[in-house]
């Protein structure tokens, strides 16, 4: 279960965000893409998951060149829906109107009703969230909301993860928190991921850092 | 603060609020008349015609709401909303009764529908004798009523769609559900119609409440025995007799509570509809990626075939991304949309000229301008359309500039359901409270009467179209423009109202529209002594001059579309001179 990226070129029809790029992901390890604000480093796992064309619209829609495997299954032009790569954005964009379990269990794949709903359960024990399932997602804390989106995300049961700034919005304890819970269930199913960030403070794993240049 | 803002103020709220409250009530007051239900009860077309108002009124909006949510669904998927509102504007304001009779020319029995399939496909060498434009099953009124209403709905999610907060999050979600491995369309319904569905709300019973009272279209090409009770209603109203006139109110009633209850079971239907969605099955409307976890139990998959519904939109082989963008169609939907618009206006143009006809050319053999020449003899009827249209929209304009200029906001949130009224209460019912206020005010049959009705009708749109940019407006401009010492009178005349000039022109524009459209209230109130093109149009569909009809009805719609073209002429934004070095 290796993720294989190699990136010839990104960018929109304007002007170029990056080119050359190449890494590879183990099962069960962690990647971190570092680099400032307007590196395309956001782009990068659109571009993975197979949503540049939800980030912008028009002549800024971005586009790219290049390659994804997963698991040696050429996924480049597959549609994100088929991708089984989870996504966990800088916001945990809960679906405002669902509660917290429907948030859930739109998450799980189809299947008996009593099992859909003892994964949701489930989950939300994992995430010490136990008896929040009725709960409408805004009165939740930042730190409850990040944890149910990475549930969420890991209830469909992705073949990788990418992590768009996950850890931005939270303070320094929740932080530490929530990083751990992240890594330790990234290891614990044994899928590789992709963190991006800005900051240092968040590095996963510092064997495995790779350095956005500056877009020029 | 100004003394005298309160007592202005007030006086403005009065101004609007005393007819639209006089009107309602002596509307409603003309239902406690016991007499008047006895001989409702006791008429045997009435139950019949309620029945064909229901039919017609629902399955036109179910039908609406439908193709609203295809379309919607197809064009944020493929990213292309902007494209599926382009045409827009012309649909919304192409007048109901000129849309009707429009399709009632395109598909009656001689119309351009049948010539272009006869003699070779039907055989006819002759136009069939199928009550096509007045069918007894209502379908044509349907037609006509689902494909006026869709544009309206469309513009109004469009005006959610197109807020950028909304839409960025919307797009979020969406992306985000398909990292979860639902397709596209999946995607849509279960996370951005859920969240859409609900703010259409509004808008959906102002469809409904249309589709089951309105006149004049289903005078064009509604059924006639038995008539939609609406239609019935009107009849009564136009008798001579007074007793018949109060069963024709009784109607009305009927009519509002019909509304009444279907908004509710509607209300009803959504939220069980949402409650449902949200424990839905978890189907991704494609097949799932293998998981490393645990080994994917099959699914069904419903409706579409699992490569149409899961392959991303011009990505159907493996194209590379970066050509994606340039290779998306627009959708079918909107295509069928834009061609019967096409084709209806087409048909009153050529049909407002055309002389000798035979069945099944294609072409008129003779062009003649006869149809124009006795529209210009009558020319004090477009003369009295447009004072009129101006008048009425002059001055919901100039009310709704000083309103939103004044009142507080908790007046405005208050006085919005009163400005509702005429919007939800039946045609039928509230020109019978109009007919009574103008009898009190001595104004009956007289141009005041008419100008009353027609500005309390454009009123509501004219601050509907009005309010977002207006109270939007950003506050610094005043504080910058008071720091520098000058008067309000200054900032309104030289910043503010320059700087809504579009938004000014284009309400005006709106209001000149919907007083040109009025058929119900120009008829009643102006005791038939006043003709309009919409009367005339409508009136004279029920004959057989058909180039007249046409002249007349291509003359409905070029009125409100010259209003709007003079509004973008006069909202455009300032050329500069000098260009930037």
């Amino acid at each position: 279960m290796t993720l294989s990226v190699h990136i010839t070129t990104l960018g929109s029809a304007q002007r170029t965000l990056l080119r050359g790029l190449r890494f590879q992901v183990p099962p069960g390890a962690v990647l971190t893409l570092m680099g400032p604000s307007g590196s395309g480093k956001s782009s990068v796992l659109a571009a993975m998951a197979g949503t540049l064309a939800s980030v912008a619209e028009g002549a800024e829609a971005l586009s790219f060149e290049g390659s994804v495997y997963l698991n040696g299954a050429d996924l480049t032009h597959t549609p994100t829906a088929q991708r089984g790569i989870g996504l966990l954005f800088q916001d945990p964009l809960l679906f405002a109107h669902l509660t917290v379990a429907e948030n859930l269990l739109f998450a799980v794949p189809p299947g008996p009703r009593a099992q859909r709903q003892a994964a949701v359960q489930q989950a939300l024990a994992e995430a010490d969230l136990a008896g929040y399932g009725e709960r409408d997602p805004a009165t939740l804390s930042g730190g409850q909301r990040a944890r149910v989106a990475l549930m969420r995300a890991l209830l469909a049961q992705p073949r990788a993860l990418l992590l768009d700034e996950p850890f931005s919005r939270l303070d320094a304890t929740l932080r530490e928190q929530f990083r751990t819970f992240v890594f330790d269930h990234i290891r614990s199913r044994g899928i590789p991921a992709v963190l991006v960030t800005h900051d240092r403070a968040d590095i996963a794993d510092p064997t495995r850092v790779l350095e956005l240049p500056h877009a020029g | 603060m100004n003394p005298l803002h309160r007592p202005f103020v007030a006086t403005l709220l009065l101004l609007a609020a005393l007819p639209l409250l006089a009107t309602a009530a002596l509307a409603l007051g003309a239902l406690f008349d016991a007499d008047a239900w006895r001989a409702l009860a006791q008429d045997p077309l009435w139950p019949r015609a309620l029945g064909m108002s229901l039919w017609t009124g629902l399955a036109s909006t179910t039908l609406a709401w439908w193709a609203t949510r295809a379309l919607l669904a197809q064009a944020f998927v493929q990213q292309r909303l902007a494209r599926l509102l382009r045409g827009l504007p012309a649909m919304l304001a192409t007048p109901h009764a000129a849309f009707a009779i429009g399709l009632a020319f395109l598909i009656a029995p001689s119309g351009w529908l049948l010539r272009g399939l006869s003699p070779w496909l039907t055989g006819f060498d002759f136009p069939p004798p199928w009550p096509t434009t007045q069918d007894p099953w209502g379908l044509g009124l349907i037609a006509a009523l689902v494909f006026k209403e869709i544009p309206f709905l469309l513009w109004t999610a469009a005006t959610q769609l197109q807020r950028d907060d909304v839409r960025q999050r919307w797009r979020a979600e969406h992306a985000l559900a398909q990292t979860l491995g639902y397709s596209p369309q999946r995607a849509f319904d279960r996370v951005v119609w859920p969240q859409l569905a609900p703010r259409l709300f509004g808008p959906l019973v102002a469809v409904l409440a249309y589709g089951l009272t309105v006149v004049d279209m289903a005078l064009v090409i509604g059924p006639a025995s038995p008539p939609t009770l609406a239609v019935l209603a009107w009849q009564w109203l136009q008798d001579a007799d007074l007793a018949t006139n109060a069963q024709g109110a009784a109607a009305g009633g009927v009519l509002a509570l019909a509304v009444l209850v279907c908004a509710l079971a509607g209300r009803g239907l959504q939220t069980v509809a949402v409650h449902r969605a949200r424990q839905g099955p978890g189907t991704r409307g494609c097949p799932a990626a293998r998981s490393p976890i645990q080994p994917v139990r099959p699914e069904p998959v419903e409706g579409l075939s699992n490569t149409s519904a899961c392959t991303a939109p011009g990505l159907r082989q493996a194209q590379p991304e970066r050509h994606r963008v340039n290779h998306v169609k627009t959708p079918m939907g909107a295509w069928l949309l834009a061609a019967v618009y096409a084709a209806v206006l087409l048909a009153l143009a050529v049909g407002s000229v055309a002389g000798v006809w035979p069945f099944p050319a294609l072409w008129p053999e003779t062009l003649t301008l006869q149809a124009w020449a006795s529209v210009w003899a009558s020319r004090g009827t477009v003369l009295t359309t447009l004072g009129l249209a101006a008048a009425s929209a002059a001055l919901a304009l100039v009310w709704s500039v000083a309103w939103l200029e004044t009142a507080p906001r908790r007046w405005d949130a208050t006085l919005r359901p009163l400005l509702y009224l005429p919007l939800v209460l039946p045609a039928v019912l509230w020109v019978v409270g109009l007919y009574s206020l103008a009898l009190w005010l001595r104004l009956e049959g007289r141009w005041p009467a008419l100008l009353l009705a027609h500005t309390l009708m454009a009123l509501p749109y004219v601050l509907l179209a009005l309010a977002p940019a207006y109270t939007g407006f950003d506050p610094r401009y005043r504080a910058i423009s008071d720091s520098l010492g000058r008067s309000r009178a200054h900032f309104l005349l030289r910043i503010k109202w320059p700087l809504l000039r579009r938004a000014l022109a284009a309400s005006a524009a709106v209001g000149f529209a919907v007083s040109v459209a009025q058929y119900l209230p120009t008829l009643y109130l102006g005791a038939g002594r006043w003709a309009t093109v919409t009367t005339e149009a409508v009136n004279l569909a029920a004959g057989a001059q058909r180039s007249l009809t046409s002249a007349y009805a291509g003359l409905q719609w070029l009125l409100p579309v010259l209003g709007f073209a003079l509004a973008a002429w006069v909202g455009r934004p300032r050329r500069f001179t000098v260009a930037a070095a």
